[in-house]
């Protein structure tokens, strides 16, 4: 175990625009995204659906949808910009061996047609250059890796022979078994029942310790967040709106929409009252969309909000937000009432 | 696996036996006449009734149901009366299953080896001239009664390349507009059903996560993507094998091939009632040899039928 706290960048992402062809028209999904993934962190990405999460990891490893474009910007990983990809051959050094990905639904994940042990071992074998028995008995390690029993036999059986819970295991040895440096996790227990969910987790971050891998969680689940992330990064309607350690965006996020998205957990709610829920809906992404994209949503919008767009303001080393309450001209604003008492006892509890 | 074999062909013994003595029990509701043929209207009613006893009509049906079975077994189907009098139905098949056993398969194999490539490259170029013109292909002959283009192929593509207008045995270049003109419709229904199968595979989970484990595109297609979409088209294969044994009744009256095409209806209209039986027997059994193989094919490919009793193995 290397507890390297040097943080040194191994992926970062500068001034992204990805945009979509969509009947004609064209939808602009991603708004001038910069970012930076330390090397063994774990980064969750939180938002709404329609946010723009999964299209930015996906246009990491080259996944995206035909019609869709990196219209400019550049993701650097290992001195090369992979914004300019654009061949297969070009990706294929990319996916499984340096950024390898567990997907969302361990139903459909799975090819039903081959063994389980065949699909990791395909990774073992595309990635670490194995043959044979050598590959064989590194699948069966994975398999033992990932919390499966009775290896030999569950290597020779098909998906339809496994629980929900025990195919997310095979879709993380799978991930695993391709050796990568960044294993992205797209929302990887949404489908799983909560006492699994949590063993799910468990296993992700002991194989990041294990395997010394940088993990990006993708979720809309804050309880999710809260047990794995060291850093979160909030994203709205294409941006990224707040991004800050784990405990700065939880109890002392400064973007109204953290705020909105805090209040909505059910946790946070008075018994008797009506849950919290953010009013209107998200903008139209296929308009130009002028000022703060959240303003229309946001009871604490200012005028310029309207107008401009907020450049990232600067909380402290490691925290910035987008939006122009942190002006220094900006009225003074105090979070939501039933926040308040929440960031008082997270930063009590964090600072002792 | 022999399990599940061993099941599904007592399964398809049974449906067979039940096939045959649903059509012997039908066939005996028939008017007698059929048995008669053109004689009956020489023969007196005694005379009648003596002939239909000696064919054993008279016994009794549990009989009838006995001694027809053990002639089966035999190899028998009895004679024709009306059709042509007094040949074995056995004959009268065999000169002509030849016929639309080989226009049948040859058209079957024809579409398939046309038909599968053509869905995959459709597949590949979703949305592409390719798949546009493959598109175009499909709902022309969908939509296009077969008899017209059956007629103008004949008419026009005999006189542009000078080729046979009717069917000869021995010149083997008249085989062919028959075959293309009898594999146009099968080869367009397997092209849209792989493109469809392969696009809805395309789409899913597993092979996103392929993609994104590093597998190459062309890898993708060969050992992931095709062999799932074969699944559901195996389902066809047999229904499709079996309509185009039964004979194209078109086909082979237009290039005048003496196959099998009209002949069921030829039996039924003269009331041949023995050949109808033994016709009705070959197609059935044909039909259930098909769905068998298909589904043997079926749990080939597909590991989640091999379990078959009902119960997994843990």
């Amino acid at each position: 175990m290397e507890a390297t706290q040097t943080k040194s960048t191994i992926l970062s992402i500068h001034n992204l625009v990805i945009k979509f062809k969509l009947r004609g028209k064209v939808l602009t999904a991603i708004r001038d995204i910069s970012l930076n993934l330390y090397k063994g962190e774990s980064l969750a990405i939180v938002g709404e659906s329609g946010s723009g999460k999964s299209v930015l990891v996906k246009s990491i490893m080259g996944l995206l949808d035909k019609n869709g474009f990196i219209d400019h910007g550049a993701i650097i990983y290992n001195d090369e910009d992979l914004a300019h990809f654009q061949t297969e051959k070009d990706w294929l050094k990319i996916r499984g061996k340096e950024v390898a990905m567990v997907t969302q639904d361990p139903m459909t994940s799975l090819n039903p047609l081959k063994t389980v042990g065949k699909q990791i071992e395909e990774c073992v074998i595309l990635h670490q250059g194995l043959r044979g028995k050598a590959a064989y008995e590194k699948t069966l390690q994975y398999l033992k890796d990932v919390g499966i029993y009775d290896v030999e036999k569950r290597y020779k059986q098909y998906p339809h022979e496994f629980s929900g819970g025990m195919r997310q295991r095979i879709v993380i040895a799978i991930a695993i078994a391709c050796k990568p440096k960044i294993l992205i996790c797209d929302e990887p227990t949404t489908a799983l029942d909560v006492t699994i969910q949590a063993q799910i987790l468990q296993l992700l971050k002991n194989l990041q310790q294990q395997y010394g891998l940088t993990t990006i969680y993708i979720t809309h689940d804050l309880g999710v967040v809260a047990k794995v992330a060291d850093r979160i990064a909030v994203m709205y309607a294409g941006e990224i709106i707040e991004v800050g350690q784990s405990h700065e965006v939880f109890f002392n996020g400064k973007h109204p929409y953290t705020w909105a998205l805090l209040s909505s957990l059910p946790q946070l709610g008075t018994k008797g009252e009506e849950l919290y829920s953010i009013k209107g809906t998200p903008p139209n992404l296929f308009k130009d969309i002028k000022g703060d994209a959240f303003a229309p949503r946001n009871p604490y919008a200012l005028n310029i909000d309207y107008e401009e767009r907020p450049p990232f303001f600067k909380v402290s080393e490691t925290h910035y937000a987008k939006t122009w309450l942190l002006h220094p001209k900006a009225p003074k604003v105090e979070p939501p009432h039933n926040l308040q008492a929440f960031f008082e006892e997270g930063r009590h509890y964090t600072y002792e | 696996m022999l399990w599940y074999i061993g099941k599904r062909l007592l399964q398809s013994i049974v449906t067979l036996f039940i096939i045959v003595t649903i059509v012997f029990a039908l066939l005996r509701l028939m008017p007698e006449e059929g048995y008669l043929g053109a004689a009956a209207e020489k023969m007196s009613p005694e005379q009648q009734e003596i002939y239909l006893t000696n064919l054993g009509l008279r016994d009794p049906l549990i009989v009838q149901l006995g001694n027809f079975y053990a002639s089966l077994l035999q190899g028998d189907l009895g004679t024709s009366v009306t059709y042509r009098t007094d040949v074995p139905v056995t004959t009268i098949i065999s000169e002509k299953i030849m016929y639309s056993l080989f226009f049948g398969l040859g058209a079957v194999a024809l579409s398939l080896i046309v038909g599968v490539p053509l869905g995959i490259l459709m597949a590949q170029m979703k949305g592409r001239w390719l798949d546009r013109l493959g598109t175009g292909y499909i709902v022309f002959v969908v939509a296009v009664p077969a008899a017209v283009y059956y007629i103008f192929i004949q008419m026009y593509i005999t006189e542009i390349f000078n080729l046979p207008m009717l069917f000869d045995e021995y010149n083997p270049i008249s085989w062919l507009l028959p075959l293309t003109s009898m594999a146009l419709a099968p080869t367009a229904s397997y092209a849209m059903w792989m493109r469809r199968y392969m696009v809805d595979e395309l789409n899913k989970d597993y092979i996103k996560l392929a993609r994104a484990k590093g597998v190459k595109e062309r890898t993708l297609m060969f050992k992931h993507v095709m062999r799932n979409a074969f699944i559901p088209l195996a389902q066809y294969l047999p229904a499709t094998i079996l309509f185009t044994i039964m004979g194209s009744i078109y086909i082979e009256s237009l290039y005048s091939i003496p196959g099998m095409g009209g002949l069921l209806v030829d039996a039924i209209q003269r009331q041949d009632n023995a050949v109808v039986q033994g016709l009705v027997l070959i197609f059935s059994s044909l039909g259930i040899i098909g769905l068998f193989l298909g589904d043997l094919a079926m749990a080939l490919v597909d590991p989640r039928i091999k379990l078959g009793k009902g119960e997994s193995v843990r």
